[in-house]
Parts: C-alpha cells; sequence; structure tokens
C-alpha cells in the first residue's frame, strides 16, 4: 500500500520536503521506515496518525507515518 | 486552551483560562527566549510543530495534570515561527484549589511537554544553526 510519511525538523531540512509517498508491502511502521531511501538515527520516534507508535505498530491505508526527530519544544 | 500557535503568547489570556472561583492558587510557567547557548551568542529561534499531534499531547498532559494532582484547568500554548529574544516560546497556567498543587501540576506540564511535544527547535546564531533537542 501507498502510505504517506510526514517529515519534521531536521529530517524535512535534510529531505528537502515535509511528505514522501512510500511504498510498501509491509504493514507496519518498520515496513514502511524499511522502504525510505535514507537510514534513520535510533533517536527518531514515530506517530501513525497523531499518536506515537512503536516500530511494529500495524498501519492501514490512509494512516500517516510520522518520523520524529528528537523533540526541542518549551 | 491548548494550542500552538503562531501569534504573540498571551499571559493574560492564560491566566483568564485557568482562574476559578473555586481555585486559590494560578501557577504560570513562562518559557522566553534565552540569548545564549553552549558559549554562543542566539541571535533567533525558528520553533516548528506537527500542530494536531502537538495540541493533543498537551491534552494529554492537562489530564494527567487533573487526574494526579486536584487541579482546576490547565492551559498550554505553545508558539512557532521566527521568535526573537526574550519573546515567549511557551505559556503554561495551572490554577488548583491550594498553591501546592498548582506549583506541582506547572512543573510536571512544562516537564512532559519537553519530553513528549512534537515540537522542534532551531537556533540561529552570528554564524551558522543548529537543531537543539531536551
Amino acid at each position: 500500500m501507498k502510505i504517506a510519511v510526514q517529515l519534521f525538523g531536521p529530517l524535512a531540512e535534510q529531505a528537502g520536503r515535509s511528505t514522501i509517498e512510500v511504498t510498501t508491502s509491509g504493514n507496519t511502521v518498520a515496513d514502511v521506515v524499511a522502504a525510505l531511501s535514507f537510514k534513520l538515527d535510533r533517536s527518531v520516534r514515530f506517530a501513525v496518525n497523531t499518536d506515537y507508535a512503536e516500530a511494529s505498530a500495524i498501519i492501514r491505508e490512509g494512516d500517516t507515518v510520522s518520523l520524529i526527530p528528537p523533540v526541542g519544544g518549551g | 486552551m491548548f494550542m500552538v500557535t503562531t501569534e504573540v503568547l498571551s499571559i493574560d489570556e492564560a491566566y483568564a483560562a485557568v482562574r476559578r472561583d473555586d481555585c486559590g492558587a494560578v501557577a504560570l510557567f513562562i518559557g522566553t527566549v534565552r540569548d545564549h547557548h553552549d558559549g554562543k551568542k542566539v541571535t533567533k529561534i525558528s520553533y516548528s510543530a506537527f500542530k494536531e499531534m502537538a495540541e493533543k499531547e498537551f491534552a494529554k498532559i492537562g489530564t494527567e495534570c487533573m487526574a494526579r494532582w486536584k487541579v482546576g484547568a490547565v492551559h498550554i500554548a505553545h508558539r512557532t515561527g521566527p521568535l526573537l529574544i526574550g519573546d515567549a516560546s511557551v505559556v503554561i497556567a495551572v490554577s488548583s484549589a491550594h498553591r501546592a498543587e498548582a506549583f506541582e501540576a506547572c512543573r510536571h506540564a512544562i516537564e512532559a511537554l519537553k519530553k513528549l511535544a512534537p515540537i522542534w527547535k532551531e537556533e540561529f546564531y552570528a554564524e551558522g544553526k543548529a537543531w537543539i533537542s531536551g
């Protein structure tokens, strides 16, 4: 399935864009990450839609996966 | 209220949002842009956010504050976009019947926000810039 991946912070800056569309035959966040053309640092967390998720989280058609690099709010 | 906005943050609004007749205390935390970091002079900062998820995390923090301490109300607002030295980046207000709970819940709210909110900070110096976390 095709999944929209949102990039933020330094990841978006490095990629030069804030969304990437990924095609995967898998159904987990890990499968989506494996389909990216770049490697992620271990400090990057994931979200599915608007909730934090583990790499093992199941994703469905229409879900958005967000890559959350170390945060700096406050 | 729980919000991420590009507008200048209002401390009056934060206070008004949590003030209750049955609360005798309001604790406020205001985070402001500091002029130095790691020995370097900061010229400006830019915050960006996953707005929808950040507001949801603020609401979760608010719910947690209500559950763990007897607080009346919680308000969390964070500003995004370019900010100058001295600008308020975040305003948190918590009301409670007595001051102990207000102080503790307010402290918890900023510590939780710093760990969980999907918000990113880019610092600019005379030469160069850096993404700062934590």
